[in-house]
């Protein structure tokens, strides 16, 4: 939601270059975007887009020309949890690899050249050291506002941001499908995150995919326990009804047994006198 | 192939070693019985239950110990065992009220996952054995048992989580 209203406000901002005239709707628009949009670095990335965007495909361009040259060594050099192919040699976790899948499937779609940019971009850490720079500028930005305290916490889980960061990037992309920027910043983004903590990343990942498996196991142990102990009890209540129905039966028998033996020697009718 | 609810919910196993059910033990809280894995909210189980103890001669006494073995988060307890509940020299046949209250009731705030809340029967050798622990975190109930010389004889859980739910994945350093 919030990343889907950005561009928008995006575009509100560049088409009403001077807010004080706008009419009461995009006045209503720029106020609340003017507030949300209060850290200068996201109005950054969106209101001056013409000379962001430039930096941005000048970088694109880099990325391109770096990654060409080394389209081969692909496997080797990856360990991200964003490079899905790789993963799902390295580890069969199934979870995984099919929420990252469905994660970068709205990517796949529109932008298929920038795909493959995205699944070469983790790749290299060497050869383009201008990027972790505007990565860095784009990323304060992109995660200063999506991400919030967890872009602070330093234990918040890589791939818990890097959903975040995936989702946002999946939002974008529905939205904005010709500029290649939103990728781009997907990309840098997992660049970013690559550069600070590779291993740690895929630690934390198995560390939480552990947990998760161990929560689940719980789980089933706790429907299986309660279901054990709704079957124990309707044995149990069966076992008591069937009890009480056969005394019921016994008592009912006994008393009918003891009952017509009426006093003989009663008078059954009254003689008139 | 069935298996005690006890030990599927891992009671025996996290709080107890296998024992025998010798005795009965019933739970109400307003009048809704617990059974092992019933679910429970935190508002259901703000004031102490009614505990009915079974057995036959009212010269046995038995202790009552309500613990949370998922202190504070069931994937990293460590408060494990958290006591909620002490309550010794209960009469046979009779029920709490009847009891010593050691530890006032706590009533269960889980705040994060899915606790097991356990109430354990103990007999005890004779009267007044029995004394409070220092504290109600890292309580052990085994520890506790040897301790006093107390023998398990009935045991009980149900599940208790946050009022509005666990569900979903919360973005907090809760690792």
């Amino acid at each position: 939601m919030w990343s889907l209203e950005q561009p928008d406000n995006g575009h509100k901002n560049k088409s009403g270059t001077n807010r004080n005239s706008n009419s009461g709707n995009n006045r209503v628009l720029s106020s609340s975007s003017s507030s949300r949009s209060s850290p200068s670095s996201n109005t950054s990335i969106l209101i001056p887009q013409t000379p962001r965007r430039r930096t941005m495909e000048e970088v694109w361009k880099d990325i391109t020309l770096s990654t060409f040259h080394q389209e081969r060594p692909i496997t080797p050099l990856d360990h991200h949890i964003y490079h899905h192919h790789h993963h799902a040699n390295s580890s069969p976790s199934f979870k995984g690899m099919i929420l990252q899948d469905f994660l970068t499937g709205p990517l796949n779609r529109p932008l298929p050249v920038s795909q493959t940019v995205v699944e070469q971009l983790p790749l290299p850490p060497h050869p383009s050291p201008a990027l972790p720079e505007t990565a860095l500028s784009l990323n304060s930005g992109l995660e200063f506002q999506y991400l919030g305290p967890d872009a602070t916490n330093s234990h918040s889980n890589s791939s818990s941001s890097g959903h975040n960061a995936s989702f946002i990037s999946s939002a974008f992309s529905s939205v904005a499908v010709g500029p290649p920027s939103p990728t781009g910043l997907f990309s840098l983004c997992s660049k970013k995150r690559l550069q600070e903590n590779p291993a740690i990343g895929v630690d934390r990942h198995h560390k939480r995919m552990i947990k998760n498996r161990e929560s689940a196991a719980r789980s089933r142990a706790r429907k299986q326990a309660y279901t054990n102990e709704l079957e124990l009890e309707i044995s149990n209540l069966k076992e008591e009804n069937a009890k009480l129905k056969k005394q019921y039966e016994e008592l009912r028998l006994a008393i009918g047994n003891s009952l017509p033996k009426r006093n003989p020697l009663r008078r059954s009718t009254t003689a008139p006198f | 192939m069935s298996r005690d609810p006890l030990t599927l919910g891992q009671v025996i196993g996290d709080v107890l070693d296998p024992f025998s059910r010798s005795v009965s033990l019933g739970v109400l809280y307003k009048n809704k019985v617990v059974i092992n894995g019933s679910d429970f909210k935190p508002s259901a189980v703000v004031d102490k239950p009614k505990v009915e103890v079974g057995g036959d001669d009212l010269r046995t006494f038995y202790t009552l110990v309500m613990v949370d073995p998922d202190a504070p988060n069931p994937s990293n307890p460590t408060l494990k065992e958290y006591l909620h509940w002490l309550i010794t020299d209960i009469p046979a046949t009779t029920n709490a009220c009847f009891g010593r209250e050691l530890v006032c009731y706590e009533s269960p705030r889980p705040t994060a996952g899915i606790h097991r809340m356990v109430f354990v029967l103990l007999r005890q050798m004779g009267r007044g054995t029995v004394f409070a622990p220092q504290m109600r975190h890292n309580f052990s109930t085994r520890r506790f048992a040897l301790q006093y010389h107390l023998a398990s004889v009935a045991a009980t859980y149900f599940n208790c989580q946050r009022e509005a739910g666990t569900g979903g994945r919360r973005f907090r350093g809760d690792d």
